[in-house]
């Protein structure tokens, strides 16, 4: 591949250009380094989700390479208290959600252009700030807080509502103050400007534009709560077990394929509900 | 401010009363609206305070303002009685060790994975290579603990993983046994969080000039060059902040923990959890949680720090 970049020596013809040529070996190499990285990924992000929905319907799998029969069994066998697990789940969730979702357009509403100084900074910050805690002494913390008078909490879904609801509302937070772009600022001076009351302006310009955030929040904000461990599993009152709480429980007891089963069907509703809520959002500027 | 709109040059020619009247009328509609702007800027600083009290003080800071309070006394007032309780607990001595060991092999490792891929990903995209950046983004809503659940039946003693190459060496017992301690708690922690660093990675390179890396090749640099004294160097905030934000999710990792670890393996959370809900002793925990949180949130800190960077320097860029 030497390059002659001799000024002097000007080529008479002009040759056609011609991709650069590389040795047999040098493209063989490359071929098998992307067939490698590909395998790679393949086998570390997309095999656990197989491994999941392989194993909840095995019927045995333990010592082979493959499960040596598959069933339906597990599903039949899920109890009372793995659907208790599930509806707790899912209630939580969706309350979660829809909470999670408006504080965190509230703020984004109050915090537009105050976020850089002053106390709008200070409102920024501490809103964020369960993005960068623990989720484990988020939980605590909540106990130490809620678990005696006067704030007694302790034995309702409330305590578990509110310990996910501090989780969530940083990502919902960022959801809504992404969408909430200069030219929607301009549209709503221009209706303001058109004589519209604030109420109007909120009603008919700025909620509208949000669809695509609110419907992105609610997903995000469900999906998170359907799998939180850490701060769930230290709050949770008897009777409220989620079902990665159960989940776990059987993991550590042993009972894998079991497990598999009521974490297929999580990631199944999960999945529905984020395509359910955010399929249908335009893509607008992907820029 | 109004003084500025309303020139109180006098006016020699014969106008002066009309164009005084309108000076004042001016300065009268220029100092409402300089009075409507302040107040409306007064009731939104009160607003924020509303929702300061109303929403994150409950949600947020007086949780874990009872949080340091509670690790700070005891029944006599101030002490430190309860750090020195959580620290000298045989079980949790060195346990700040163990999960600083943790997080930096596991992070670093992810990171490095994380940066590999995205690098192939961007640079040298294979057939399904947008197959599997779409799926990185769903793979993001995946809950930690079932990715080192799923490990278990690929890499356990038993697992297909493990049968797969006794078979294939036609050894006498299952060659693998790792995966509750140290070394599954690492393979999961970067499989799980290596998809982090890809997505801002992704997006830094995105937002690179081609024309550069073109200009360095028809120049002559090589692969390599154009990577370390090109790419790397205009990439390098995001790749920062994908890292950091690594760092920091692996740091707060309790489900993988939980799954592959609590056996034999004491870190940070699982020893604040038990001693949370295992020995239902509330100021220890809360202790521990305070060291944990001090470290968690002076990551996050710097985080940010480098996140605004990266932002501000973006909008110089353009």
């Amino acid at each position: 591949m030497a390059v002659e970049l001799d000024p002097t020596v000007l080529p008479v013809v002009h040759k056609k250009a011609r991709p650069v040529r590389r040795s047999l070996v040098v493209r063989v190499l490359g071929g098998l380094f992307l067939g490698f990285a590909a395998l790679l990924c393949f086998w570390l992000f997309v095999l656990p989700v197989l491994v999941v929905a392989l194993s909840s319907v095995a019927a045995h799998w333990s010592g082979t390479i493959l499960p040596d029969g598959f069933s339906m069994r597990w599903f039949e066998r899920l109890g009372s208290s793995d659907f208790d697990a599930l509806t707790t789940s899912l209630e939580i969730g969706m309350g979660v959600a829809v909470l999670g979702t408006i504080l965190g357009l509230w703020l984004a509403l109050a915090l537009e252009g105050r976020d850089r100084r002053g106390l709008g900074a200070i409102v920024d910050t501490i809103a964020m700030m369960p993005n960068g805690v623990p989720s484990v002494v988020l939980g605590l913390a909540v106990l130490i807080a809620y678990h005696k008078r006067p704030f007694d909490l302790s034995s309702s879904a409330a305590i578990v509502v509110f310990v996910q609801l501090a989780l969530v509302l940083p990502f919902c937070y960022r959801c809504a103050a992404a969408a909430l772009r200069p030219e929607l600022t301009i549209l709503r001076e221009a209706a303001a400007s058109l004589g519209a009351p604030p109420s109007m302006v909120l009603r008919r310009v700025v909620l509208p534009q949000l669809v695509p955030a609110i419907r992105a929040s609610l997903a995000l904000g469900f999906a998170l709560s359907l799998g939180e461990l850490g701060a769930t599993l230290t709050v949770y009152p008897p009777g409220f077990a989620t079902v990665p709480i159960v989940v776990v429980g059987q993991v550590e007891r042993g009972y894998y394929l079991p497990a598999s089963a009521l974490s297929l069907i999580l990631l199944l509703v999960s999945l529905a509900a984020l395509l359910l809520i955010a399929a249908r959002v335009p893509r607008r500027r992907v820029d | 401010m109004s003084s500025l709109s309303t020139p109180d040059t006098p006016n020699p020619l014969g106008s002066a009363a009309a164009d005084a009247a309108a000076d004042v009328r001016r300065s009268a509609s220029a100092a409402s609206h300089t009075a409507a702007v302040k107040r409306r800027e007064r009731a939104a600083q009160w607003h924020l305070l509303f929702i300061l009290v109303v929403v994150l003080g409950p949600l947020v800071v007086y949780p874990l303002v009872r949080l340091v309070l509670l690790s700070l006394t005891d029944p006599h007032g101030l002490s430190l009685h309860a750090y020195s309780a959580f620290f000298s607990n045989p079980e949790t001595s060195g346990v700040i060790g163990t999960t600083l060991w943790i997080l930096f092999a596991s992070a670093g490792l992810a990171s490095l994975l994380g940066v590999a891929l995205a690098s192939i990903l961007f640079f040298k995209p294979f057939p399904g290579a947008r197959m599997i950046t779409r799926f990185l983004e769903l793979f993001v809503a995946f809950p930690s603990f079932l990715v080192a659940f799923t490990l278990i039946f690929l890499y356990g003693s038993q697992g297909s993983v493990s049968i797969g190459l006794q078979r294939l060496f036609h050894l006498q017992a299952p060659p693998l046994d790792f995966l509750f301690g140290v070394g599954g708690v690492i393979l999961a922690e970067v499989v799980f969080y290596a998809p982090f660093v890809v997505r801002p990675t992704l997006a830094s390179f995105a937002t690179l000039d081609m024309r550069l890396i073109e200009a360095a090749r028809s120049l002559g640099a090589s692969g390599w060059m154009v990577a370390f004294k090109v790419i790397l160097p205009l990439a390098w905030p995001g790749i920062a902040a994908g890292t950091i934000l690594c760092f920091l999710l692996t740091l707060n990792e309790f489900g993988i923990l939980l799954v592959l670890g609590s056996a034999h393996l004491i870190t940070l959370p699982v020893a604040i959890y038990s001693s949370a809900t295992v020995d239902l002793d509330l100021p220890t925990a809360a202790a521990g949680a305070v060291v944990m949180l001090i470290m968690s949130l002076s990551l996050y800190a710097l985080y940010r720090q480098v996140n605004r960077r990266k932002v501000k320097g973006a909008g110089h860029g353009r």
